[in-house]
């Protein structure tokens, strides 16, 4: 087996500069009267990892389902392998050798690993456990993973159940892989141990097309480049030939200003707390003896690596978590006793961290969502009614502040993609003077304008006199936009000295609990 | 002996309606309509062999009237998008109305005896074993893994290539065979069809399926159980218990109130299939 498609591959190989391994021509692709992709063409050399950028909305995740088949085109014909093709469904992209990896990942978190693992490729009607399991064990040796098989899938960490995305494609003996926005959950060490994995296999010979917004990715592990905006292809580069700013540029067609973290005069303490211990799922306590003072007119970046109790630390000032000891003050009043409602009401905000679970009801109209939570606050309060008009003129309001694209106020949330359901959410939380914003990473699934955008608002907000917390696993993303950066590590909080408060290899250290001074 | 035999009948069909139900909501399809595929398999069963005089083409019959009946279920809660509630409930309702004409309008009256029957044996070794074969295809097959992924997510299931659509009316016509069994069971037993003599079971055997976390072993156990107290309450009858005259319909509700209070409390988190009656 293993035989045969070595040969199969050197085969390709000889007419490798002659043929890309995927070629897409002129592809148009309209979903109702909107056009989301217009005559594009993608060529893609085999053994490589090529890079697919642009905005939110400008066509890259759907012109990866063109070619994964899970959207057929309109208009326009897909080559792989030199050899013309038309998938009417994901199963024919599948059996010619094309996986993907979504953004939202595959995985069922009811089955195990290992069902997860062969799920619609099985090798036969009949599941022999252990020959499976053999194999699937060679291949994740391969990669330097390791899985406990029978275990479900729900105990995986996001880079676990990322680790187990890739393999599955392996399993399904992929040659060209999409990944779209793999490192979104991914903290900068597991983002790094994936590209020294994508990178292997590609020097292996299979074809990896990178859908990403983070551009230093694209520059250190890509070696071509498509940039997408509108529905359209604006560039395609060699890597090795553009810039940071180059790439940008093309993205959202304008030059990029640099944002202005500015300088200010930290004011009143806005955000308190003394010893405060958060109770974490398991049982055990998340979040430990915690001490965060937040000033008004600060932004304060919370960094630290997925699950060391950034979650627990959010729940416990929103007012839903369990605190086991401590105290928290807002403005100089101990909040501690107060529900969530009353938390709202003196001015705290939420962009919480899962916008489909936490931060909308997909359900319910963009006008419903506009006042949820903030229902009881100003001119939306009509006695024990929302006030239907002022209710509008907010969500109108909410709308516009990122240009949220939506085909009206009346339609459900769920009809809106997830970028705009994040800008909807994050514009939410500047109504109503807020005193104290809360964002878990508010940018998530968000492009650069809509990023700086963000940003650029809650900074505003503080030095209106507000402050904000705003937590991230993208520390590069904190070191842009914070005043300050303070470090979460197995429930506590560590700051950075003075001199390297903003030095990236400092705090990365402190992430992962190698000791500044130590190592360097 | 005699207790065996009597507790093997009651259960019996329990237990096949309820691995019918675990097929449907195990690939996501929510199904209060076991009682009215059952019942139409009963009535077509009794009709069918009466006229031909030939219980195999009987039964045949009454497995094919209930797979098209949930086949209906799939078609109007998959192609139509109609709640999976209200599809189960207007089954049952036709189920209930269209078996009392078809009784009515072919029943020879004056016909005396039994209708031609094929030995309860046949029935009782398929209702027990069923729940093993079914746990094995579950655990062990590629139909079983899918079955599994498409009642967690049918979506992702789709991306990886499976077809949920295929899989859920594959998986409703199995719930219409189970069920088609279950009724030809009853009415094989009774001798011949009285309106509604399903009397609720399938609902029960719906109870047993959620008592026992839509895996086919404790499902099969929790019939077991309320087979157990089917039995037991023909036994005690008329008889005092505790010195008091339990009346019969407090043995009735006894399966729904034990489901009641194990899902208040006891079982903790609900274990129902993630995807179970979305889309």
């Amino acid at each position: 087996m293993g035989h045969c498609c070595a040969l199969r591959a050197a085969g390709r190989k000889g007419v490798r500069r002659l043929t890309p391994h995927v070629r897409l021509r002129g592809i148009d692709k309209r979903f109702g009267s909107v056009v989301a992709l217009e005559a594009v063409s993608l060529e893609v050399e085999k053994g490589t990892i090529h890079a697919i950028v642009g905005e939110n909305g400008a066509g890259k995740t759907t012109l990866m389902k063109v070619l994964y088949g899970s959207h057929p085109p309109d208009d326009g014909t897909i080559e792989v392998g030199g050899e013309a093709v038309a998938f009417r469904d994901s199963a024919d992209a599948i059996r010619h050798r094309i996986g993907m990896v979504s953004q939202h990942y595959s995985i069922i978190p009811e089955l195990t690993c290992l069902q997860n693992l062969i799920l619609g490729a099985e090798p036969a009607a009949f599941l022999d456990e252990q020959a499976i399991e053999a194999r699937a064990q060679m291949l994740a040796a391969k990669m330097g993973f390791s899985f406990a098989w029978s275990e479900p899938a729900a105990n995986l960490s996001p880079a676990g159940a990322q680790k187990l995305e890739i393999l599955k494609l392996l399993w399904r003996e992929a040659d060209v892989m999409i990944l779209d926005e793999p490192t979104a959950m991914l903290s900068p060490a597991d983002a790094e141990a994936l590209f020294e994995s994508l990178t292997a296999l590609a020097d292996q010979g299979r074809t990896i097309l990178l859908v990403t917004h983070r551009l230093p990715e694209v520059l250190r592990f890509c070696k071509r480049a498509d940039v997408l905006r509108g529905g359209k292809n604006v560039a395609t580069t060699e890597v090795a030939e553009t810039s940071a700013g180059q790439l940008a540029e093309w993205i959202v067609g304008h030059a990029m200003s640099e944002p202005v973290v500015g300088s200010f005069e930290p004011g009143e303490a806005v955000l308190e707390t003394r010893g405060l211990t958060v109770r974490g799922d398991r049982g055990d306590e998340a979040v430990r003896g915690v001490d965060v003072l937040i000033r008004s007119g600060e932004v304060v970046g919370l960094a630290g690596v997925d699950g060391n109790g950034q979650r627990e630390l959010y729940d416990a000032l929103v007012g839903v978590g369990e605190v086991l000891a401590g105290d928290v003050f807002m403005e100089g009043a101990d909040i501690g006793r107060l529900n969530p409602g009353e938390r709202i009401a003196r001015g705290l905000r939420l962009i919480p961290e899962d916008r489909h679970t936490q931060g909308v009801i997909e359900d319910w109209s963009l006008e419903a969502n506009a006042a949820l939570g903030l229902h009881r606050l100003g001119d939306l309060r009509r006695g024990q009614w929302v006030h239907a008009p002022a209710r509008r003129r907010l969500a109108e309001r909410i709308a516009e502040r990122f240009r949220t694209k939506h085909g009206g106020l009346h339609q459900p949330m769920r009809s809106l993609s997830g970028g705009n359901q994040q800008r909807f959410v994050a514009a939410r939380s500047l109504e109503f003077a807020p005193r104290l914003m809360l964002a878990f990473q508010p940018t998530r699934g968000l492009d650069i304008d809509g990023t700086q955008a963000v940003y650029e608002a809650i900074r505003n907000r503080c030095r209106e006199g507000a402050a904000a917390l705003v937590a991230s696993f993208d520390l590069d993303e904190l070191l842009e936009h914070c005043d300050r950066i303070v470090v979460i590590r197995g429930g506590r909080i560590y700051e950075p000295p003075a001199p390297q408060a903003r030095d990236r290899n400092a705090i990365g250290r402190l992430m992962v609990g190698a000791e500044a001074g130590l190592s360097a | 002996m005699e207790l065996i035999f009597i507790l093997s009948t009651l259960t019996g069909p329990l237990l096949l309606a309820a691995m019918g139900g675990l097929t449907s909501e195990r690939s996501g399809i929510m199904n209060i309509a076991l009682e009215g595929f059952m019942l139409t398999s009963a009535c077509v069963v009794a009709v069918v062999s009466v006229a031909t005089g030939n219980p195999v083409v009987g039964v045949l019959a009454g497995l094919a009237a209930a797979i098209v009946m949930a086949l209906l279920h799939a078609l109007l809660t998959q192609a139509y998008r109609i709640d999976h509630i209200i599809s189960g409930m207007a089954i049952n309702l036709v189920a209930l109305g269209g078996t009392n004409f078809l009784d009515k309008r072919f029943t020879d009256l004056s016909r005396q005896g039994e209708i031609p029957q094929i030995p309860m044996l046949v029935f009782d070794v398929l209702a027990f074993g069923l729940p093993v074969l079914l746990w094995l295809y579950l655990k062990r097959t590629r139909g079983g893994l899918r079955l599994l992924a498409v009642g967690n997510d049918p979506d992702k299931a789709r991306q990886m290539g499976v077809d949920p659509i295929r899989v859920r009316y594959a998986a409703l016509a199995a719930t219409g065979l189970l069920c088609g069994l279950s009724g030809a069971m009853i009415v094989t037993n009774a001798g011949r069809f009285t309106d509604g003599m399903t009397a609720g079971r399938g609902f029960i055997a719906l109870a047993a399926l959620i008592l026992g976390g839509w895996k086919p072993i404790p499902t099969a156990v929790a019939c077991l159980g309320f087979g157990a107290l089917y039995t037991l309450q023909l036994q005690l009858q008329g008889s005092q218990l505790f010195g008091a005259n339990l009346p019969s319909q407090f043995w009735n509700a006894l399966p729904y109130l034990v489901t009641v209070i194990a899902m208040a409390g006891f079982l903790g988190k609900s274990r129902a299939p993630a995807g179970l009656g979305k889309e």
